[in-house]
């Protein structure tokens, strides 16, 4: 008996391993028989390494799978790797990408806002052209200073703050059409609750104060008072996930917290809600519907997300929620595809961005080796 | 050791045949190992003063409805620890069963559904659903529970391998059918009300159906633990599974049926979770265990093992509970929320063990 489950777990070894290794065939296989010989050929001796912060990112798995579609259509071999959020292991797996010969890194930085991270990263790669992509690699133009002295590198994202300014004008357009039937209480005030994901992350910093700001510039230019926070005590002026998961549930769990204390019988009850991505969203609104709120013929309390996920497009068209920000995944797919098939034709990192035609990209004023993907607001309509 | 009162009663009566300097440590040790309750009585008077809601009807209904959600998974990471264990694969599992739950009861010709060709969500294919939830949960519990008992390996290890492969399972499953990744959503009515839906009203909150069950559960778990032989069993494994073993109780079998109980309860948490918050994400149940293993701790099922009552564990669930709601009604900071939740996790460890070596 015993000899027998000794074998069995040591099958089950060989074969997870055995799991492992065709994978990567596969995926270089592929391209190999439905390109044909043109589109493989040229770029047979590029190795591309992808390196992703978490999987189970939603906005995220978007982009891979359209990122693995085109890099697949390019005939481009390359391999994804997860760090599931630790920046100490995608520094490692970095490291073993160079040594196991990948000639070109695609890198989404766990720690974001830290320049620290992305010299490390570099001073890794030497003269492998590096593309960094979505997670900041540096605060308050700190990331230009890097980018520049790495002739190397580039960054493709969006710009952090733009999201919490498009959150924040739209809350700010919908306000002022809307200002009575939002005001509950009839004081004039509009009394607001804020949804933060992630404590010390960049782009949950922007839209947490942005979204905020440029609300109460709409607002004030059209005559009307400023946005309120709901709870006077607390000087943070937003509730955070403590898992920082930017997870529905903690949305959930705060919202049913304040109705105890901010409510409509009161007169104090929350008359807007914003959160920092869809997910916190989704979660608001099950606590309001669990009040009565946000559903059938009942008052909506309007909820404001980003992300656009498809969930969030649902509960829009059902009049659940108000708006969200888009962040355009297949743009964002694009955008790196088309810069890496311009470096391994030779461009360099700066040619290689400016040779991308599309709309909705722009490069950054401030630095030629930062490419943004434009947000769009989102509102059903 | 749970119930603060009689304890003070005995000490009361000791107390009277001693001489001075002793009397002077018993109230000092007494002090100390009633200190929790005393520092929570006097956390929740400042926080009554501070917020009037804080002593309200709504206040405690809500308490009351995340104590629910809360315990079913405390419930089953008790019996792990009772066995000196531990269960790190508990959140990960209430992630697999809630998108599998999920994916069961989504609303008909609801734009993103995973698998069209899922039958309405009647009752049946509710209770259907919450078997499958129960048997996910259940299996991946057999798994742990037969590596810790055929292998002594440490349950750290072992749950901590589990919780890996279920996230892999996970990941895999959100990737289903074009999904990718995308969090699972529009739920059906049916689901939502068997689960959220409106028991009773308290005070002007709703109290959902989910609270009955809990309270099921719960008085299913406390006669399972204090009135069975599987119970009795449990603790003497976990007291000292040599001597147990000598006695007769079957080592092996007791310590795989208290993790696939404990899997199954998970499950159970899993079928919930969906409903409680709208949605599921890839990220559902992260780290939840944390907040389990703490409940447990804090209500005095003791990691040496062989010691805990399901009083305690409601107990731990209540006080978590209780921090969470006032400190959100206090306004405080995110950061002072995290100090205050270590720092009371790390003094009722410390106080446990101090009564643990006292008695020694």
């Amino acid at each position: 008996m015993k000899k027998i489950i000794a074998l069995l777990l040591a099958l089950v070894m060989v074969l997870a391993f055995a799991a492992c290794a065709p994978a990567d065939n596969d995926e270089t296989a592929a391209p190999d028989g439905s390109q044909g010989a043109e589109g493989t050929q040229g770029n047979s001796d590029l190795k591309v390494s992808v390196f992703w912060y978490d999987e189970s990112d939603v906005y995220l798995s978007s982009v891979r799978s359209e990122l693995n579609e085109q890099l697949d259509a390019l005939g481009i071999a390359y391999d994804d790797q997860y760090a599931g959020k630790d920046q100490a292991r995608q520094l490692d797996q970095v490291r073993s990408a160079i040594t196991g010969g990948s000639n070109l890194l695609v890198v989404n930085v766990v720690t974001s806002g830290s320049t620290d991270v992305a010299e490390q990263i570099l001073e890794a790669a030497g003269d492998i052209p590096v593309v960094f992509f979505n997670r900041s690699i540096g605060n308050d133009g700190q990331d230009v200073t890097v980018l520049n002295e790495h002739a190397n590198s580039c960054f493709i994202g969006t710009d952090a703050p733009e999201a919490g300014h498009l959150q924040g004008q739209m809350i700010g357009e919908y306000l002022v059409d809307h200002y009575d039937e939002v005001d509950m209480n009839g004081d004039g005030v509009i009394t607001y609750a804020m949804f933060k994901g992630e404590e010390g992350n960049a782009e949950a910093i922007y839209r947490t104060q942005y979204a905020v700001e440029d609300a109460d510039k709409v607002l004030t230019e059209a005559g009307k008072k400023p946005l309120q926070y709901f709870d006077p005590n607390n000087t943070d002026k937003y509730q955070v996930d403590q898992g920082g998961a930017w997870s529905a549930a903690a949305a959930k769990e705060y919202m049913d917290t304040n109705f105890v204390t901010y409510n409509e019988a009161s007169g104090n009850m929350i008359e807007l809600v914003i959160c920092n991505n869809d997910g916190m969203a989704e979660g608001a609104i099950a606590s309001l519907q669990g009040q009565g709120y946000n559903t059938g013929d009942a008052h909506v309390v309007p909820v404001f997300g980003v992300d656009a996920t498809e969930n969030a497009i649902a509960l829009i068209a059902d009049g659940a929620m108000t708006g969200t920000v888009k962040q355009d995944a297949e743009g964002m797919a694009k955008a790196i595809a088309g810069t890496i098939g311009a470096l391994a034709e030779g461009k360099t990192p700066v040619d290689a961005l400016a040779a991308q035609d599309d709309p909705r990209f722009s490069i950054a004023t401030d630095c030629a080796s930062k490419l943004y993907v434009a947000y769009a607001p989102y509102t059903g309509e | 050791m749970g119930n603060p009162v009689a304890n003070l009663r005995r000490r009361a009566d000791e107390f009277k045949t001693l001489g001075p300097k002793d009397k002077r440590r018993r109230v000092v040790d007494g002090i100390l190992n009633n200190a929790l309750y005393i520092l929570m009585l006097i956390f929740i008077i400042y926080t009554a003063t501070q917020n009037e809601n804080f002593l309200t009807i709504d206040s405690f209904a809500t308490l009351l409805i995340q104590v629910a959600a809360y315990l079913p998974m405390a419930l089953g990471i008790g019996g792990c620890i009772v066995l000196t264990g531990t269960d790190l694969s508990a959140g990960r599992i209430q992630g697999l069963t809630a998108a599998v739950a999920a994916v069961f009861l989504q609303k008909t010709g609801y734009a993103n559904r995973m698998f069209e060709s899922m039958p309405d969500a009647t009752i049946g294919w509710i209770f259907v659903t919450i078997m499958v939830a129960l048997l996910i949960g259940a299996i991946v519990g057999l798994v742990n529970g037969f590596f810790v008992a055929k292998f002594s390996l440490h349950p750290f290890i072992v749950t901590l391998s589990t919780q890996l492969i279920t996230y892999g399972i996970i990941l895999w499953f959100f990737a289903l059918n074009g999904n990718n990744g995308q969090p699972i959503s529009g739920l059906s009515d049916a689901y939502k009300s068997f689960v959220g839906g409106t028991m009773f009203k308290l005070g002007k909150t709703n109290i959902p159906w989910y609270v009955l069950y809990a309270v099921i559960l719960t008085v299913i778990m406390w006669f399972v633990w204090n009135k069975t032989t599987f119970g009795k069993n449990m603790f003497a494994v976990g007291s000292n599974a040599e001597a147990a073993k000598v006695s007769g109780v079957n080592v092996f079998l007791t310590t795989m049926l208290v993790h696939t109980l404990a899997g199954a309860l998970y499950g159970y948490s899993g079928f919930i979770e969906g409903v409680r918050s709208g949605s599921v994400a890839a990220g559902t149940g992260l780290n939840a265990e944390c907040d389990a293993i703490a409940a447990c701790v804090i209500g005095g099922v003791s990691f040496v093992g062989g010691t805990g009552k399901i009083s305690g564990i409601i107990l731990g669930v209540v006080i978590l509970r209780i921090i969470f709601i006032a400190l959100t009604m206090l306004g405080v900071s995110s950061s002072s929320l995290y100090i205050i939740k270590g720092a009371i996790i790390l003094c009722a460890c410390a106080l446990d063990m101090r009564k643990y070596m006292v008695k020694k």
